[in-house]
């Protein structure tokens, strides 16, 4: 066990190791839903892949992690009306690469309360998307939130946005703490082939 | 099941990109297009482009599943609670402007589905590479959209082994809502260390083939190209605009 990493690199170019670990971000993002889906958890965790990248490698190999795994989930579902939602996992990648870089990954204590505020951001940006493009019927369990707090009388737009952001608040915490708990656990070999985790 | 299907129909001959952009065109054309009957259309290119791919049953019955649920979320949230005035409809009474938009919006996500599910139908991956590589497509991009698609059933896989080895050693998958997210780390984190541990070996590998050089590679059998099929790919973009430009006219379709 190494304890916290400290602040990743800057903006570089791709090496032969960021794409690596950027096709690992990737299949982490796809693949996480499967153990979500086990445990029977109201999440989605599709963007630990994208949180993890941001800290290893930065902004730019984070976002091709979050492009290029929305457009792989739709090709593997079938389902490319979800493409638009890719602006949310660049607005992902980017903050968690500034969280990454002031510290936030070193202690759960720093990680919690930024996936918290990530949550808010990332709900933010996808709730303008699920009302324009989709009407509010996005995923079945946002949905029913949506649908619940029309039942009670508030206005779509309003309904959308809170449904979005709720779920959002719990997915992106859950999703900071766990990338908070990898790099806390990378053994130290592991740990020294990412310069900025290096100490 | 989703992807490709061999056939020898015209679109599974055409150079990969003329059913990748026709179905992108239609993807723009969908979100410039505001009545329920420009929509339909849009649904029936959709079908035509199936049909033209001889898939149509392959892809509309996938098309039709993924898009149930949306469909009943729409009728619901625009059709039951939508704003008034409300017309009686059977034994329901529905909202008459949310029930366009819920026709429009459901329409939508339908042409959507469609066209891309036929692309997955009939666009083979193999093609698409020597595609891609003749166009000069940089190498970093393929690897990962190719590669990526090879890793994740590997991953699947160990993940449902890590989740079997952790309920051997006592890890319950029930319990309280806390209990289950405690239950993530144990999963996730032998997942995720174990693939990072292999990224050296990956390196050497690509190393080793020469992925790291500069310039082109070459394409050991492109698929051909017509000017007939080009001249069909920027049809469809320009037609895709001009709906565009009549939305922002005021005269939306």
């Amino acid at each position: 066990m190494t304890g916290g990493p400290p602040a990743p690199p800057p903006a570089r170019s791709l090496s032969l190791r960021d794409l690596v670990v950027i096709r690992l971000g990737v299949a982490v993002n796809l693949v996480i839903g499967q153990i979500v889906a086990a445990l029977l958890l109201p999440v989605f965790l599709d963007a630990v892949g994208t949180i993890l990248v941001a800290a290893l490698a930065g902004p730019r190999a984070a976002i091709i992690v979050g492009l290029t795994s929305q457009v792989l989930a739709s090709v593997l579902s079938g389902n490319f009306a979800w493409l638009p939602f890719a602006l949310v996992q660049v607005v992902i990648a980017l903050y968690a690469w500034g969280a990454a870089r002031l510290g936030a990954f070193r202690r759960l204590a720093t990680a919690l309360p930024a996936g918290l505020l990530l949550g808010a951001l990332a709900g933010g940006t996808a709730a303008p998307i699920a009302y324009f493009v989709f009407g509010g019927a996005t995923a079945g369990g946002v949905t029913a939130v949506t649908a619940a707090l029309r039942v009670l009388g508030l206005p779509l737009p309003v309904a959308v946005a809170t449904a979005s952001i709720s779920t959002d608040l719990l997915d992106k915490t859950i999703a900071f703490g766990l990338v908070c708990l990898i790099l806390g656990s990378l053994p130290r070999h592991l740990a020294a082939r990412f310069p900025g985790l290096a100490r | 099941m989703i992807g490709y299907r061999a056939g020898t129909s015209p679109l599974h001959r055409a150079h990969p990109y003329t059913p990748l952009a026709l179905a992108s065109a239609l993807l723009l054309a969908v979100f410039a297009l505001g009545s329920p009957g420009a929509v339909g259309c849009a649904v029936l290119a959709a079908a035509l482009l199936a049909l033209t791919g001889n898939v149509l049953g392959y892809s509309a019955r996938p098309a039709l599943t993924l898009g149930l649920a949306t469909w009943v979320l729409l009728l619901v949230l625009h059709g039951l609670l939508g704003p008034e005035p409300f017309a009686a409809l059977g034994p329901v009474s529905v909202s008459e402007p949310g029930l366009r938009r819920a026709l429009v919006l459901g329409g939508r996500l339908t042409a959507i589905l469609l066209a891309f599910l036929t692309v997955l139908a009939v666009v083979s991956p193999a093609r698409l590479v020597e595609a891609m590589t003749a166009r000069g497509v940089p190498f970093a991009r393929m690897y990962l959209l190719v590669s990526s698609l090879t890793l994740v059933p590997r991953m699947r896989a160990r993940a449902a082994l890590i989740l079997e080895a952790q309920q051997c050693r006592g890890l319950r998958l029930g319990g309280s809502p806390l209990a289950r997210v405690l239950a993530l780390g144990p999963l996730v984190l032998p997942l995720v260390l174990g693939a990072l541990a292999e990224v050296d070996e990956q390196v050497l590998a690509l190393d080793a083939r020469g992925a790291g050089l500069p310039g082109p590679r070459t394409a050991l059998e492109p698929p051909a190209d017509s000017a007939l099929q080009r001249g069909l790919r920027w049809l469809g973009l320009a037609l895709a605009a001009a709906a565009f430009a009549f939305r922002f006219a005021g005269h939306p379709l």
